[in-house]
């Protein structure tokens, strides 16, 4: 006879719990499941009551759960919260009109208001151009620069300032794993929090799912019969299955509780992470996405085997400079003082308006390279190849308007 | 006289044939030797030289040799470093070294006792000190470990004050049953043996013989077990929470470098326990995270050395609050309502028994 379920003890246990090996109901499970997040969101005092909130949905499981989720403890325990839905349109042919049908579907079920920003209206360019201009590699740069910005300006227009979006537990293992074998201590200073604030944008960010198992959002997306799209970015099959990741993987199988055993330690070092180094972390975060592609949180490999040996290569360079290195006095102190400290000062990118520690923001500098190589012969629907310069420019500064205002 | 006529010379010292390639060098024997040396060198300087230490007497320092490559390796080098103090007439107090041996056939039944390898260290390093204590000699070194072990209630062991010391340690160890926890347990456990050891003998500081790779390794696995805080002492130079210093001089040398240096010493080589290769066909769900992430940098490390020593460079930056460190916590597992890790228990105890 099938076990019965390790808590109502009645009906048939139909699930063992990756997180600890509890055989559950499915009524049970989707029950912890969801009381497990709202333990989280009301232990950090994520939401306030009457808070307007746009959900990042890509379609894909993890903000499909995060959206019927949300729904479900906003409507259970009162939290008073005006949801709707807000995706991003890379332009991704065959990956991402697919994956957005389901987000309108989404939209209809779940009854919220959706809004779709687009990279074509925002920059001229669709994720297909882009790739068609500077290839497979490194292309993941510009669709996570962009998508940052474009995230912040979607919410911008509906008049929102929190974004909530799909990171689950393993994501933020993951990038705990990854910084520690980057040695980036910035992002392991603020890759953690749930909530990331940044100096460069009053639109917060937050992951209520970030300590559920991506194994348990599969169940849970299952046993609710959600409606998602599981197909991977077509964009990243040269994306080997990210060191950490595979690790990580491992690391669940030895012991189901590590998942959340690194989150706990990247919590704690996060906190050990010497003031100076964290000091310029906030300003960094809103310009640059982290390595290693896809900032999104689709499930696929974040780090190409390039990065690794191109770190590989520049610490052995660094290693064989540093015998070289020759000390030298400087002629006195007084020069020394006032060069001493060039803080990260926030202002505001001079074309787009959007913030930025740079003359010209990030999102910028990457279209003028774009632009600059763009063939003159392009054909566009709705655009002159002269006026699309223009355009785009225009359509910045029209976004300027909305921001500012 | 005519130049040597070499066809791969030596790129430091350009007078012998290279023998080893090293970080992008071709060095020769004597070279290589002065390389891992001198990386060493540069580790001990503080104890050398006693800065911000007391300066007319030597500190005393204690080394926990395994019989292995990395402890075996270390010894020599210090040892070396106090013959070098000894020699010269003005040199300062520096250090002195003794050394502790956990008896391995007290800790895995597989090693059988062996007195003639104890003694032919104890000959071939003669300016150190040597002891040697069984693994079950924890309830005389840390006594309230029979607390811990009393407290301890797993669901096949319970703590009979009856038996013998060693008896008591097997029932307990044995009692576990993942290969993760088995191995947290026995490094908990020998690292309060040595620590005890040390205070005993009124030392400054332990010295570690963890290479680069095993730092590394160290690091990932304590981030796995929910301990990342501990890195600030596990991995980095400086002030333990048991009072006493921890100093990792090999943190600049991976565990082929020092193989290679090794081999060059004959009369070392073949005192040194070869490390039991884990099996390349144990299950991957059946290693402790010790050992998953010991691979891990290992297969990683022959592509990216570079990049598994900056992950303990990284570590080393983290800096110790001094009221954080010291006080591990729960690790998750407990949060999820699961029996608590043995290992936590012991550092909880440990935690009250302190304050």
């Amino acid at each position: 006879m099938a076990p019965s379920c390790f808590h109502c003890k009645t009906d048939r246990a139909v699930i063992i719990r990756p997180k600890n090996r509890e055989k559950l109901c499915r009524k049970c499970f989707l029950r912890i499941f969801e009381a497990e997040v709202h333990e989280t969101i009301t232990s950090t005092s994520l939401f306030s009551p009457g808070e307007r909130i746009a959900i990042g949905a890509s379609g894909g499981k993890d903000s499909t759960v995060l959206a019927s989720v949300l729904k479900t403890l906003n409507e259970r325990h009162n939290y008073g919260l005006e949801l709707c839905l807000l995706s991003i349109d890379e332009g991704i042919r065959g990956y991402r009109d697919d994956s957005l049908e389901t987000v309108k579907r989404n939209a209809q079920q779940y009854n919220m208001p959706l809004e779709i920003v687009g990279y074509d209206e925002l920059y001229g360019w669709t994720m297909d151009q882009v790739v068609a201009q500077v290839g497979k590699k490194g292309n993941c740069t510009y669709c996570g620069v962009f998508r940052r910005q474009a995230l912040d300006r979607g919410a911008a227009r509906l008049g929102i300032k929190h974004v909530v979006t799909g990171h689950n537990a393993d994501d933020v293992a993951e990038t705990v794993m990854m910084n520690l074998l980057r040695g980036d201590l910035p992002r392991l200073s603020r890759g953690t929090s749930i909530v990331t604030d940044s100096a460069a944008s009053d639109i917060k960010r937050s992951k209520p799912l970030k300590y559920a198992y991506e194994k348990e959002i599969v169940l849970y997306a299952h046993h609710k019969q959600l409606d998602y799209f599981s197909t991977e970015c077509i964009y990243s099959p040269e994306a080997f299955r990210g060191s950490a990741r595979t690790l990580i993987k491992d690391l669940e199988k030895i012991r189901p509780s590590s998942i959340l055993d690194i989150v706990r330690s990247g919590e704690d070092m996060a906190e050990l992470v010497p003031s100076e180094v964290k000091k310029t972390s906030g300003a960094k975060s809103a310009e640059e996405p982290a390595i290693g592609g896809c900032g999104g949180n689709s499930s696929n490999g974040r780090a190409r085997g390039g990065e690794m040996s191109e770190m590989e290569n520049k610490l052995t360079g660094d290693e064989a400079a540093l015998s070289r290195e020759t000390e030298i006095k400087m002629p006195s102190d007084t020069t020394l003082k006032q060069k001493l400290i060039k803080t990260q000062v926030m202002g505001k990118c001079e074309r787009c308006g959007y913030i930025s520690s740079q003359k010209v923001c990030k999102a910028c500098m990457l279209l003028e390279g774009l632009n600059r190589n763009r063939p003159k012969t392009a054909i566009e629907v709705g655009i002159d190849a002269e006026d699309e310069e223009g355009s785009s420019t225009l359509m910045r500064q029209m976004e300027q308007v909305q921001l500012g205002g | 006289m005519p130049a040597k006529d070499l066809s791969d010379p030596c790129m430091t010292c350009k007078e012998a044939e290279s023998s080893v390639f090293v970080r992008k060098r071709h060095l020769c024997n004597d070279c290589y030797v002065q390389f891992v040396s001198h990386r060493v060198f540069k580790r001990m300087e503080k104890y050398r030289l006693l800065r911000g230490l007391p300066k007319t007497s030597p500190c005393k320092l204690l080394l926990p040799l395994s019989y292995g490559l990395s402890s075996s390796v270390l010894l020599r080098l210090l040892h070396h470093q106090i013959e070098d103090l000894r020699s010269k007439p003005h040199a300062p107090a520096g250090f002195t070294l003794d050394v502790i041996i956990i008896e391995p056939s007290t800790i895995s039944p597989s090693s059988p006792p062996d007195n003639e390898r104890f003694e032919l260290f104890q000959k071939q390093f003669p300016l150190c000190t040597f002891t040697r204590v069984p693994f079950e000699s924890i309830f005389d070194f840390v006594p309230d470990i029979h607390e811990v072990l009393s407290a301890y209630v797993g669901s096949n062991f319970t703590d009979d004050s009856s038996l013998s010391n060693k008896e008591r340690l097997n029932a307990f160890r044995s009692s576990i049953t993942t290969a993760t926890s088995k191995a947290d347990v026995d490094t908990t456990l020998m690292n309060r043996l040595i620590v005890a050891f040390a205070k005993k003998l009124d030392c400054l500081g332990v010295v570690w013989g963890d290479s680069d790779n095993r730092l590394a390794a160290k690091t990932l696995a304590s981030a796995a077990k929910g301990r990342g805080a501990s890195v600030t002492w596990q991995v980095a130079d400086g002030m333990s929470p048991w009072g006493l210093e921890f100093i990792f001089p090999l943190r600049d040398l991976f565990q082929w470098e020092l193989q290679s240096y090794a081999n060059l010493m004959p009369e070392l080589n073949h005192l040194i326990v070869a490390d039991e290769k884990p099996s390349e066909t144990t299950l991957t769900k059946n290693l402790s995270i010790d050992e998953l992430m010991m691979r891990y940098v290992t297969n990683q490390g022959e592509k990216y050395p570079g990049i598994m020593s900056n992950v303990t460079r990284t570590a080393n930056k983290l800096q110790s609050a001094e009221d954080r460190v010291g006080v591990p916590r729960y690790s998750a597992t407990h949060a999820n309502g699961l029996v608590p890790a043995p290992e936590c228990l012991i550092f909880d105890v440990c935690q009250t028994m302190r304050t």
